[in-house]
């Protein structure tokens, strides 16, 4: 297996197959929720769920929730050209990003292939911090690697050896300081909980007054945070924290204890999931890349990709897309009442004259009702649209009753479940 | 994790009550406690006949879809329809109320080969 640069540009890694680790909060999951409960997820053991999904996912809407990320993967990327080299390796602009603000960017190969979505933290003029997803994490610090020895496919711009940049892994054991994993604290009561972390009211005034994406570097209970108000629930209020692995049990706990009252929960990854769905964000292998290879463009994230940056990698092929996409991700609103079976992942979407325009690539039940992030034509994808959903045949029963196992585009077949294309994204 | 004594289990966590020539299946506490919230139940057909091992039922929760395997070879007798409008009664009473159907018994041998509780429960302890 060839790792590296295709010759049309493709970025290759086949990632090891690894024994799953404990998260850095797996000790307090365990004190949790039955071990019956814990999955092994990109890597390491987490919790799916310790009361139940949908109890969870109440609490985050109408409480808040409390999330471990520390699998999420966090990286350093300092030096004198370090703004460019982000600049050239991700889409979104970055020079102009503040110190203090977040921004939400994909890291391309030359053929334009999504290799991780991520966001960027700009915590000085030369430092920043960027979050990439934990099943990426790997593959995207072999293609920096690659890119700075120049051993890569970078697309037409120059190469990035000669630039002044460093990319340390925060998360490392052997990093002396400054190490940082995430914890996500989502929903309403996050302020109030937070505020009972500290006496220093600035720190509140601090916390409470941030906008989305901005961050401070602030003490709670005497732990050193980089707080910031982002997170992967649709949560009008939600922060992540990101603090030193060998303190994240302490501010769980801390966190857990003082939002008791206020009733903040702790949600597994059942919730996480369903909750992006409702919300309509994306995840990578469903929504972005995946079998359909989707773009950001067709995710929805056309904003994210700056096509009048000078240069990026992948940048030819993203303006190719741009101009000729058909498909794109939609959201759609279907019942859950009492007896109905809920939609998978790969059941058809139809259009009104029953035809498929279609797949579902993620679906969650929300109480009464269930949403799907769907891969759709866009002329049959547009918000108000009424769309069917075909079941996939999901037993041997299924099948030998006639059911079909897999629909290609255009093929006619009869709905089971009457829903509607809502707006791309909802907050909450 | 609860084991109800006088059933007899499955490796893959189906439970059979058997009286005479009937055998009550389920699922096991273990088995919904992985599933978490049911929301939806296929039965089998009254009358469809079932080897040891073949797709019987499946159960999905919210997130996955997960088959029912027959514990012992038999004819679909009767399947509780009450949990078409209540799947969650696997939730709340997997060993009673959650039932998901009588097999008339067609190979009496096939029991043998299932766990008594005492044997599932040392089953449990290894996973």
């Amino acid at each position: 297996m060839v790792q590296g640069s295709t010759s049309v540009g493709q970025f290759v890694f086949e990632q090891r197959a690894t024994e799953p680790g404990p998260s850095v909060l797996y000790g307090e999951h365990v004190k949790l929720t039955g071990k019956s409960h814990i999955a092994a997820f990109a890597g390491y053991l987490m919790p799916l769920w310790y009361s139940s999904i949908g109890e969870e996912h109440r609490a985050v809407r109408e409480r808040a929730g409390l999330f471990d990320c520390t699998h999420m993967g966090v990286l350093e990327v300092s030096g004198a050209d370090a703004a460019q080299f982000l600049n050239l390796v991700t889409t979104n602009e970055v020079p102009s990003l503040k110190i203090g603000r977040a921004r939400y960017g994909y890291i391309l190969d030359a053929a334009g292939n999504v290799l991780d979505d991520i966001i960027i933290y700009r915590r000085g003029e030369t430092s920043f911090m960027v979050v990439v997803n934990a099943s990426n994490e790997p593959k995207i610090k072999f293609y920096v690697q690659e890119l700075m020895a120049d051993r890569v496919a970078v697309g037409g711009h120059s190469p990035l050896c000669g630039l002044r940049v460093a990319v340390r892994d925060m998360r490392d054991p052997n990093r002396a300081k400054d190490r940082r994993v995430d914890i996500a604290l989502q929903g309403p009561a996050s302020i109030d909980t937070l505020a009972k972390l500290t006496d220093d009211a600035s720190v509140v005034e601090r916390v409470s007054g941030l906008k989305g994406f901005a961050f401070v570097e602030e003490r709670l209970a005497g732990i050193d945070c980089l707080i910031c108000r982002t997170g992967y629930t649709g949560s009008t209020v939600g922060f992540e924290l990101f603090a030193d692995p060998e303190q994240a049990p302490r501010l769980w706990n801390l966190i857990l204890e003082a939002g008791e009252p206020l009733g903040v929960v702790p949600c597994g990854l059942g919730a996480r999931d369903s909750l992006r769905i409702e919300a309509g964000l994306p995840l990578y292998g469903h929504e972005l890349d995946g079998k359909f290879n989707i773009s950001p463009f067709e995710a929805g994230y056309g904003w994210a990709v700056k096509l009048d940056k000078e240069s990026f990698i992948g940048k030819a092929a993203m303006q190719r897309v741009a101009e000729t996409y058909d498909m794109e991700v939609a959201r759609i609103e279907l019942p859950a009442t009492r007896g109905v079976r809920p939609i998978r992942q790969d059941d058809p979407i139809l259009d009104k004259a029953g035809r498929c325009a279609g797949w579902v690539l993620s679906a969650a039940k929300v109480d009464e009702k269930q949403y799907a992030l769907a891969y759709v034509a866009r002329d049959a994808a547009q918000e108000g649209m009424n769309v069917g959903v075909y079941y996939l045949a999901r037993s041997q029963s299924q099948v030998e009753q006639g059911r079909a196992q897999a629909a290609q585009k255009g093929q006619k077949l009869t709905a089971d479940l009457a829903g509607t294309v809502v707006s791309r994204f909802a907050r909450f | 994790m609860a084991v109800q004594r006088g059933l007899l289990y499955t490796k893959d966590h189906e439970w059979a009550k058997v009286a005479g020539d009937t055998a009550t299946v389920g699922i096991t506490d273990y088995a919904q406690e992985q599933l978490g919230e049911i929301v939806f139940v296929e039965p089998p057909k009254v009358g469809k006949e079932f080897g040891v091992h073949k797709e019987l039922a499946v159960v999905e929760s919210s997130k996955a879809a997960s088959d029912v395997y027959c514990p012992i070879a038999g004819k679909v007798a009767e399947v509780n329809s009450e949990l078409e409008a209540k799947p969650e009664l696997i939730n709340e009473d997997c060993y009673g109320k959650g039932w998901i159907c009588k097999l008339k018994i067609t190979d009496k041998k096939s029991v043998k080969d299932l766990m008594d509780a005492k044997k599932y429960e040392e089953y449990l302890g290894t996973l």
